[in-house]
Formats: C-alpha cells, sequence, structure tokens
C-alpha cells in the first residue's frame, strides 16, 4: 500500500516536471480562473453585505396619539419587542422628535417657535429582521389604541425587495455561469496535459498495470496542479488584498469593515478547494475515457 | 479461439467464425495481407477487444468473461511487442523495462534483478543507461523485448516487430525470439516478412478476409504446392 503511494506520488511528480508545459499551461489556466472566479465571489460578497444592510434599514414607523400615556407607549414597545419579527423598538418621544426636525431644519426653527404646542407626534421607530414581514408588524400596529397611524411604505419595500431579489438571483447565475465556464476550461486543459502522455497509459495497460496503477499518479498530478494553482491564486489575492479592501470600502461605504476579512478566510478555502477539486476531476474523466474498454 | 467473430462498429467484420489452437511453447507466424485480421487476433488475444461471437480462452480462461480487475493479471502473462517498439523517450533502457514491473506494484529489490537477467538475455546490458534515442532500431526493438520478457510471461506477441528494421537487424531479433521460444515461452509473430517466414520453417498460419486460408506446420509464407 505504501510502496503504491509512494509509486502515484513519485510518478505524479515526475509527470508534472517531465512535461513542463502542458504542466505550466494548466497551472496557469488553473490561475487565471481561480482569479475569475474569486473576484467574481469578491464583489457579490459585497453586494450581499450591502444588500443585507439595506434590508435591515426598513423602519416601520409608527405615530402615537397625544393622548396615550408613557405607560401604554412602554407596554406597546415591550409587547413589539417580544415579536419575532422585530429586531429593534426605538421610542421617540414628542420633544425627541422637535429636536431631531429642528436638527434637520434649523431654517423653520422661527415657524415652530411661534406654535405654542409641539405639533409633532410622539412614534415608534420599528426595526424588522425581514422587510417581508413589514405588512404583519404594520397590521399589528394599525390596531393598537395608542397608534394614530402607521407610515405606509409598503409600495416602496415591496419595489425594494423586487429589485434586492433580482439583483441575487443575477448574482447567483453569473456565479453558477462563470464556475461552470472555469470548470470546463480547467477540466479540458488537463485533459490536453493527459491526451499528449496517451503513450504512456498505452503501455502502462499493455505491461499490465492495474488501472488505480494507473489512475493514481494523474489524480495526484491534477491535485499538485490544483494546489499549485491555488497557492499562487492565493498569493496573489493576499498581495491585493489591501487594494481590494480599500476599493470595497470605496464603493460599498456603508459596509460593516469585518465583512473584508471574513472574505478572506471563507475565500482560501473556495479557492483551495476549487482548485484541488477540479484538478482531481479533471484527470480522473481524461484518464477514465482511456481505462474503459 | 473458438469460433471466433470479430465486427467493429463501425460495420467492419474483421474476423469470420476463426478457430485456432496454440499449444503451450508454439513457435507461430501470423501471415496476411494488410486488413486481413492480423492486428485483431492480437487484440483478443490481450483482451483489448472482446469477441463478437465465440470465445478466446487463454491458459483454459474465457477472456470475454473475466473481471475488470483480473484483465490486468491476465496481461502479466503475456509479453508483447509492436513494429513502434512504444518506448518511454524520457526513461533509460533500464527504467523502460523496470517500469513494466513497477507499474504492477513490484519492490526495488525484485525489480533490478529482474531486469538484469532480462538485459542479459537480449544482450543490452552494456546500453542499460541509455536512452531509446542513443540506442539503434535494433537495439529500441529489443529493449521492447525485454520489457515484454520481465514478467516471465507465457506467451509472447511479436506484432511486426522487424518492420522497422533492416534485414541483418530483422534476424538478430529473429533469432532471439527463437531462443525465447527455446526457453518454453509460446511465441506468436505476425509478419509481412516472407523471407524469414520461410527459412525458419515453423508453423505458419495465413489469414485472408477474416477467415484462416492455411494452417500448416514447418511451412513458408506462400503456399507452396
Amino acid at each position: 500500500m505504501f510502496a503504491f503511494i509512494g509509486f502515484s506520488l513519485r510518478r505524479a511528480w515526475l509527470g508534472f516536471w517531465r512535461n513542463g508545459l502542458m504542466s505550466l499551461a494548466a497551472t496557469a489556466t488553473m490561475v487565471l480562473m481561480l482569479v475569475l472566479l474569486s473576484g467574481l465571489i469578491i464583489l457579490l460578497h459585497g453586494l450581499d453585505a450591502t444588500l443585507n444592510y439595506v434590508q435591515q434599514e426598513v423602519q416601520v414607523v409608527a405615530y402615537l396619539k397625544d393622548e396615550a400615556t408613557p405607560q401604554d407607549i412602554a407596554g406597546l414597545a415591550t409587547s413589539l419587542q417580544g415579536m419575532p419579527q422585530v429586531t429593534h423598538v426605538e421610542s421617540v418621544s414628542k420633544d425627541k422628535a422637535l429636536q431631531d426636525f429642528l436638527a434637520r431644519h434649523p431654517d423653520e426653527a422661527d415657524v415652530i417657535n411661534s406654535l405654542s404646542t409641539n405639533p409633532l407626534p410622539a412614534s415608534l421607530q420599528i426595526n424588522l429582521r425581514d422587510p417581508n414581514d413589514y405588512l404583519d408588524v404594520a397590521t399589528y400596529l394599525k390596531n393598537q389604541p395608542a397608534v394614530d397611524r402607521v407610515l405606509n411604505i409598503k409600495q416602496t419595500v415591496d419595489q425594494m425587495l423586487t429589485v434586492i431579489g433580482i439583483l441575487r438571483a443575477g448574482g447567483t447565475a453569473i456565479l453558477v455561469a462563470v464556475g461552470l465556464i472555469v470548470l470546463f476550461i480547467i477540466v479540458n486543459t488537463i485533459r490536453l496535459a493527459v491526451v499528449s502522455r496517451a503513450d504512456e497509459i498505452e503501455i502502462m495497460r499493455l505491461v499490465g498495470a492495474s488501472d488505480a496503477f494507473i489512475r493514481w499518479p494523474f489524480i495526484f498530478e491534477g491535485a499538485f496542479v490544483g494546489l499549485l494553482g491555488a497557492g499562487v491564486t492565493i498569493c496573489l489575492l493576499l498581495i491585493g488584498q489591501g487594494q481590494i479592501t480599500a476599493f470595497l470600502a470605496g464603493y460599498f461605504q456603508v459596509l460593516p469593515v469585518e465583512a473584508a476579512v471574513t472574505v478572506g478566510q471563507n475565500l482560501i478555502l473556495i479557492v483551495l478547494g476549487t482548485g484541488v477539486g477540479i484538478g482531481v476531476l479533471g484527470s480522473y474523466l481524461s484518464v477514465r475515457s482511456y481505462l474503459i474498454r | 479461439m473458438q469460433g471466433v467473430t470479430k465486427s467493429y462498429p463501425n460495420g467492419r467484420v474483421a474476423l469470420r467464425g476463426v478457430d485456432l489452437t496454440i499449444p503451450e511453447g508454439d513457435f507461430v507466424f501470423l501471415v496476411g495481407p494488410s486488413g486481413a485480421g492480423k492486428s485483431t487476433v492480437i487484440k483478443l488475444l490481450i483482451r483489448d477487444e472482446l469477441p463478437t461471437k465465440g470465445a478466446v480462452l487463454l491458459d483454459g480462461r474465457d477472456l470475454g468473461r473475466l473481471k475488470r480487475r483480473e484483465v490486468p493479471k491476465i496481461r502479466r502473462k503475456i509479453g508483447i511487442v509492436f513494429q513502434d517498439f512504444k518506448l518511454l523517450p524520457n526513461k533509460t533502457v533500464r527504467d523502460n523495462v523496470g517500469f513494466a514491473l513497477e507499474v504492477t506494484g513490484a519492490r526495488r529489490r525484485e525489480i533490478d534483478p529482474a531486469v538484469d537477467r532480462v538485459l542479459r538475455v537480449v544482450g543490452l546490458t552494456g546500453q542499460a543507461d541509455q536512452l531509446p534515442s542513443q540506442l539503434s532500431g535494433g537495439e529500441q526493438q529489443r529493449t521492447a523485448i525485454a520489457r515484454a520478457l520481465v514478467h516471465n510471461p507465457r506467451l509472447f506477441i511479436a506484432d511486426e516487430p522487424t518492420g522497422n528494421l533492416d534485414p541483418m537487424i530483422s534476424w538478430e531479433i529473429i533469432q532471439l525470439l527463437l531462443r525465447i521460444n527455446e526457453l518454453g515461452v509460446t511465441v506468436l509473430m505476425a509478419t509481412h516478412n516472407a523471407e524469414v517466414v520461410t527459412a525458419v520453417r515453423k508453423r505458419v498460419v495465413a489469414l485472408e478476409n477474416g477467415r484462416i486460408v492455411r494452417d500448416q506446420v514447418g511451412a513458408a509464407y506462400h503456399r507452396e504446392d
């Protein structure tokens, strides 16, 4: 068994170096495709984070009647906080609303000051886990005695959800399409490398090598190409990381900073897995066509 | 071979109802024009192809009923050489021969003595560390013969082994095959080389259009009436 693994690894290593040009072509293709794939993943991840952020910004605003007592308001806030759809409830008093208004419109201060009473209502600002729950929460609020009216943003929410849905589906479709193209190109390049050594495979068959002895050196070689390609790609990504993060931060200004770091770790795993996986798959498929007879 | 018919997917019928028995230790020339079915006979014997009808038995085993994983074991009982030698260009003579054992999982300490032994048989001990490109045609074919012998095969198949060699060298190769036969190995040689076949006077099986048209012991290349 050890002799077999040793043999396969040695053959794979020799095979890689003796067919330098083909190995170089396969590795270069691998790097190019993996860079393309990881670039796309980074972009889509950024898009996803942005969309999540936008979704969390959806707020239901309920204006409260002036008669509502602080106890009524606190009770309502507590019951809202208990709803599974709600992430956060902020109570805005009449005074706070006035301050906010003045802060935003300093020019209107004279008008406001000329009034004897504060015309702005108190309100509850409710953040949702999922914008799709907007209607549930809004309906619940409308039936509360303390609530005067609920700001109707249903149309806006619907439009936003449609746009987000299209962006997500489009992103996934592009990723899948590019992924398949990458798979196809790499498998074909590896196939070329294997075909150029058809003689070797034929000789092995004729002298009575078992399928495993023929297959595994090529599979190890494919894994080696994948590993090398992934390694180079990861180095390129690490070198370019600073620029990528700066670019993303500039592009998606609203993003929380941690997003970039998690991309790094997952991406390295994805690149490694894809590289080695496709290398092995490509070799397996290519050699298989010689073994089935 | 019992009642073997072989037709290829493209519709060409290569063999029609061929019956052929080769006893152990025999030396057989397989002759006939191109396309007569010589290559197909060889492909059936090494189970590179399966018969459309009939059965091919080797050492009492029906090759058509072998399991996939048994095929390599059967092939190790057969040594085969071709017109174009099929040597690996970047391996030395020694490594080319040893490769045949290496790919069957043999250990280094078993490989080295076996390789030395067959290199002595074919007379290439002095060229063991050269690459195929540094050898003459005859030496390359002898390397291929050594590789085919290194498993101690029971059956030795030579497909036009002298096709690329000049007459002098061809004779050397034939002498080598006769010696191998004397060591007790069954030899089947497909050839166009009339001079050699006629001179050696061994069993001659002639194929034409996929049928055996002559099977004569001690015969010449052409029919002698």
